[in-house]
């Protein structure tokens, strides 16, 4: 009941005043929120941060001050700029929508691009090398668009709980089902994470770096953003990073594409691919799994909830995300085309590896247009590293009700940082073992990633029309319409790949 | 709808007069675009939905949702789904490893 005073008053400052004061040291203990008697973790004073914990019990409990913690300050820092920009949009309109996007966009921009890893521009490269110009640009171009429903779901339940997708599945669904999501996540991320170190290690191998250097780079620059101790910052140094993908863009221009086949394919989604129907089907999902990862809705969610946004920010959150989807579907197409000579000169790239993409293409796009792949290759892998393992130590922080945000410092907020280099590490350290099953992880991280996403799309999809969680904000017709659509497709891919499977190996 | 109306109640009238003159400068100064004194916690307050602030996140929680018997069926196969399409994954690439020159 409580919960939904909170829900249906939207972001009246009066009345969060009133609600803060009364909810923070009046009546916590007695309101005991919607809490599941079943949930032992959500005790009423149950694992709080220490300075609130000690506010609670001291006689100071009316001061303020004692129960705001470090995030909060920087979290309303945050909101005063949007505020700022949102009443210069009253003097001048263009200037102030363009200060509060530019201070709004972020988790979006980050996801789609972050998702434009290591694996899945392996993935574009091979696409572009075996079959060229032709069906998969404008399928490539769809998975965004599919990417987008999904994203755009996290972004209001994040803006309207406030909460992380961990923690909401946790909370509504309890440990059984949570811990499930969570293995998947897990298990989904680690590998992914692996192969963007594989991606950094490839790339860089193109310059002759060798593969401690090369991996020991990768941590340094992981461990260098999250020291900021500040989302903000974290953000913006892992957005000018992450603008390293358009690399892609040249290197695909230098290939001298032609331009009205690209038309033409994205019109007719010809010409299709011929060949090995598996080996097909097989490339069809590690696209979708270039796109469309449980790892983009936990981390989406829990960035947008530690940005700090808020219901009215909703729109351009959609602007953020409706941006990211489309740099990175730009730079996804790129990739094919950059590729594409490969197709054209008869080259068998089967086999390829990131690097050896960037050396087989060097006689068609030149030098410079190899060192750009190579270094996109490179910053594919380094984005991505720092969003996944930022995205499991938001679900882990979530799920332990530890300190789960990136405005907390390292000393405060330990376990999180821990959880997000520690995992970092593991899988560097996975890279460097010689004979570990590199290959065997290569191959199956996307499809994998295919394959745990309708779960969690059910859950996302409980969780957005769940209106005792999302009050007005649940999703309309055409929402569900989309996301259903979503995913049966997925399941469909996967079952079909699962039917290739069998009659392949039979 | 009775609990918002109870929030609204004198009790919590007279609190929030008080924070609520130190919310209405801060407004202007923002307007203005003085930087906010954020070691004021009322400007803070001011800037962040009430179950933003951490410690009203650190003790309110939503709670389990009732799983009607078709949620659960759906869950579960998709669990069902996703197992037994990992071992179908896993037997593959292992081949595929393995068939490799």
């Amino acid at each position: 009941m409580h919960r939904m005073i909170f829900r249906n008053r939207r972001p009246s400052m009066e009345l969060t005043l009133r609600l803060v004061k009364r909810s923070l040291y009046a009546k916590f203990n007695s309101l005991n929120m919607k809490r599941s008697k079943k949930d032992s973790s959500a005790q009423p004073f149950g694992p709080a941060h220490p300075t609130t914990e000690a506010a609670a019990a001291s006689p100071l409990a009316h001061d303020l001050a004692a129960l705001l913690t470090h995030e909060d300050v920087d979290r309303a820092r945050d909101r005063w700029e949007v505020r700022h920009a949102r009443w210069t949009e009253r003097r001048s309109k263009i200037l102030g929508r363009l200060s509060v996007l530019w201070l709004l966009v972020g988790p979006g921009v980050l996801v789609f691009l972050g998702e434009n890893d290591a694996p899945s521009m392996l993935s574009y490269s091979a696409t572009g090398a075996r079959f060229g110009i032709g069906f998969f640009i404008p399928f490539v171009v769809l998975t965004f668009a599919m990417g987008l429903v999904v994203q755009e779901m996290t972004v209001r339940l994040g803006a309207v709980t406030h909460r992380g997708h961990a923690e909401l599945i946790f909370d509504r669904f309890g440990r059984f089902w949570g811990f499930f999501a969570m293995g998947d996540l897990l298990l989904g991320n680690f590998l992914t994470l692996v192969t963007e170190f594989i991606g950094i290690r490839a790339g860089l191998g193109f310059f002759g770096i060798r593969p401690v250097v090369a991996v020991g780079a990768g941590l340094a620059v992981v461990f260098a953003v999250i020291t900021t101790g500040r989302y903000w910052t974290w953000e913006r140094i892992t957005m000018g990073l992450a603008i390293f993908n358009a690399l892609f863009v040249p290197a695909a221009i230098l290939a001298h594409p032609d331009w009205s086949a690209v038309g033409r394919s994205l019109v007719t989604w010809s010409p299709r691919p011929h060949g090995d129907a598996f080996d097909i089907l097989l490339l069809i999902l590690a696209v979708i799994g270039a796109t469309v990862t449980p790892w983009m809705i936990f981390f989406q969610q829990s960035a947008v909830v530690d940005k700090g946004m808020q219901p009215r920010d909703i729109s351009a959150g959609r602007f953020d995300t409706l941006l990211g989807a489309l740099l990175a579907a730009l730079f996804a197409v790129a990739t094919i085309l950059a590729t594409a000579p490969l197709f054209h000169h008869g080259i068998n790239a089967s086999q390829f590896e990131a690097a050896q993409f960037a050396e087989a293409l060097e006689p068609w796009i030149g030098h410079v247009g190899a060192t750009l792949f190579a270094l996109g290759i490179f910053e594919a892998g380094i984005v991505a590293a720092i969003a996944i393992s930022t995205s499991s130590a938001y679900a882990f922080g979530e799920v332990l009700r530890t300190g789960h945000s990136l405005n907390r410092p390292l000393r405060e907020a330990w376990p999180f940082y821990s959880t997000l280099l520690g995992s970092a590490c593991a899988a560097a350290a996975l890279v460097l073992i010689p004979h570990a099953p590199l290959e065997f992880i290569v191959l199956i991280v996307n499809v994998i990633a295919v394959l745990a996403m309708p779960p969690a799309l059910a859950f996302l999809l409980l969780l957005v029309n769940d209106r005792e969680v999302m009050g007005e904000y649940v999703n309309g017709f055409w929402d569900n319409a989309a996301a259903i659509a979503v995913t049966i497709v997925l399941v469909c891919a996967g079952l079909g790949f699962g039917i290739a499977t069998v009659i392949h190996m039979s | 709808m009775e609990r918002q109306g109870e929030l609204q109640g004198s009790h919590v009238k007279t609190s929030h007069a008080k924070v609520g003159a130190s919310a209405g400068s801060f407004e202007s100064g923002a307007e203005k675009g003085r930087k906010p004194d954020l070691k004021d916690p009322n400007v803070v307050l001011s800037l962040l939905e009430a179950d933003q602030v951490v410690a009203a996140k650190q003790r309110m929680h939503f709670g389990r949702r009732n799983l009607s018997i078709s949620v659960r069926v759906m869950l579960w196969a998709l669990r069902i789904y996703v197992v037994a399409m990992l071992v179908i994954v896993l037997i593959s690439a292992f081949q595929a490893i393995h068939s490799a020159p």
